[in-house]
């Protein structure tokens, strides 16, 4: 038997995993707090926060505390900013599915697609799952070390503000997509 | 006729229902005007099994015209078949244009790459010519249909639940069918027998599948969503894309400080 013949079983086997996958039930009701338009509130929850967050990472901070606190501070301490830098990688996460929602329903809604910005969006996404997923394992197992954090002001106030406007105008007709779309699974059926 | 067991015989009658009482319920639920494609389908293969039982009973089982009447009748049903799943993909996005037209040129190229490369592995001979042939059509359906639900998973797109089954009943058929005459052309006399009966199995589970997703009338129409400007798209599409880029640069930043680390 050649490779060849085996690799139609290969294929078929993964023709099989996709399909089942993909044909599943897309999730329930979208959460309120991940619809499109909630990154900007999430944006200001982390800006509330940012002065502290940013301290507790300093390494002035880290430097100083293993000089004067005890070991048992420092390990305390070590645990509390890998649950933070956990949460940011939360916060990364979920802006960024936001941001990919409100592209889709975009994309959907459109006459007229670019195939490069599709593949690109495509792309960015796997990149952007496979290491988050990476630094998340690697974080909860305790391998990687925390970070400095020094991007976490940019992300919170780089946002343009012509953008922000448009984007809350979509993300209105988008959560209006996203509710008519789970509102037709709920029920099993195309609207007619 | 006495080449073939009884067991086959009873699948086969009971193919030859369950392939009857769809037509039926099409007709009947009206659906043939939804899905005239898949009618169609179904209507060819069930003029083939009577096509193959006439010519089982004059020419033999296993005579060499009988062999030539069962392809000759399966190059019509195949094309049938085809034309049904590109309906069904049609059914499912043609209502959001910019996506449906992406998908189209996707599909498309997916149908002929899948095509070359079974040509290409498939064995030279005559004698597995047309069984080659058919490889490569119900391997192109299986992919096509892979696509489409990838298609319809990453954009979000609702599929109504009876058009969900009757791909599924293409797509399982399909897949069970390429694994059935990969097998067949590696163990060619060991495997004649049992791969018939494999074959009329799977076909029967699709038809139950269909008979089951049919049992309802499906919408005349889908909804039509309303569409977004042009501008809109080109003007967020690539705005988009760079916030995600950056949000990727800040994940970046964890791998930076990790190999700075270390």
């Amino acid at each position: 038997m050649s490779l060849f013949f085996y690799s139609f079983f290969g294929l078929i086997g993964l023709f099989l995993l996709v399909f089942a996958w993909s044909a599943r039930n897309p999730r329930g009701p979208v959460p309120p707090s991940s619809r499109v338009g909630a990154s900007d509130e999430c944006g200001r929850r982390h800006i509330t926060y940012l002065p502290q967050i940013r301290q507790a990472f300093a390494k002035s901070d880290y430097e100083f505390l293993s000089k004067n606190a005890s070991r048992d501070t420092v390990r305390r301490v070590r645990r509390e900013r890998r649950r933070v830098a956990l949460a940011y990688l939360s916060g990364l996460h979920e802006n960024f599915q936001s941001l990919l929602r409100m592209a889709r329903v975009i994309a959907v809604l459109s006459p007229e697609l670019d195939a490069v910005h599709e593949f690109e969006r495509l792309r960015l996404t796997a990149k952007f799952a496979w290491q988050y997923e990476m630094i998340r394992w690697k974080l909860l197992a305790g391998v990687a070390p925390v970070p400095q954090l020094n991007g976490l002001s940019d992300l919170v106030s780089g946002l343009s503000v012509r953008m922000e406007a448009a984007m809350k105008e979509l993300g209105e007709r988008a959560a209006v997509a996203a509710e008519l779309a789970s509102s037709m699974n709920r029920r099993g059926l195309d609207v007619v | 006729m006495d080449e073939i067991v009884t067991f086959e015989r009873v699948l086969w009658g009971f193919m030859v229902f369950l392939n009857g009482g769809l037509l039926v319920l099409l007709v009947y639920r009206k659906n043939h005007w939804v899905v005239p494609f898949f009618f169609a389908y179904v209507l060819f293969n069930f003029l083939q099994c009577f096509i193959l039982f006439g010519s089982y009973r004059i020419w033999g089982f296993n005579s060499p015209v009988s062999s030539r009447m069962a392809w000759g009748t399966q190059i019509f049903v195949s094309i049938a078949r085809a034309l049904a799943v590109a309906q069904i993909c049609d059914r499912v996005l043609a209502k959001y244009q910019g996506i449906w037209a992406l998908a189209r040129r996707l599909l498309a190229a997916t149908a002929a790459v899948v095509l070359l490369y079974s040509w290409a592995i498939a064995r030279g001979s005559w004698q597995f010519a047309v069984l080659n042939a058919n490889r490569g059509m119900e391997l192109m359906i299986a992919s096509v249909i892979v696509i489409l639900f990838l298609f319809t998973r990453y954009y979000g797109v609702a599929v109504e639940p009876a058009i969900r089954a009757l791909a599924a009943g293409f797509f399982l058929y399909s897949c069970f069918f390429v694994l059935n005459i990969t097998i067949l052309e590696g163990w060619m006399y060991d495997y004649a027998k049992l791969w018939n009966l494999l074959g009329t199995l799977a076909f029967v589970a699709s038809l139950l599948l269909w008979n089951w997703a049919l049992s309802r009338k499906l919408p005349d129409t889908t909804f039509e969503p309303v569409m977004l400007s042009n501008g809109v798209y080109r003007a967020f599409a690539p705005e988009i894309n760079d916030r995600l880029k950056t949000l990727n640069e800040h994940l970046e930043h964890f791998c930076r400080a990790e190999r700075n680390r270390s």
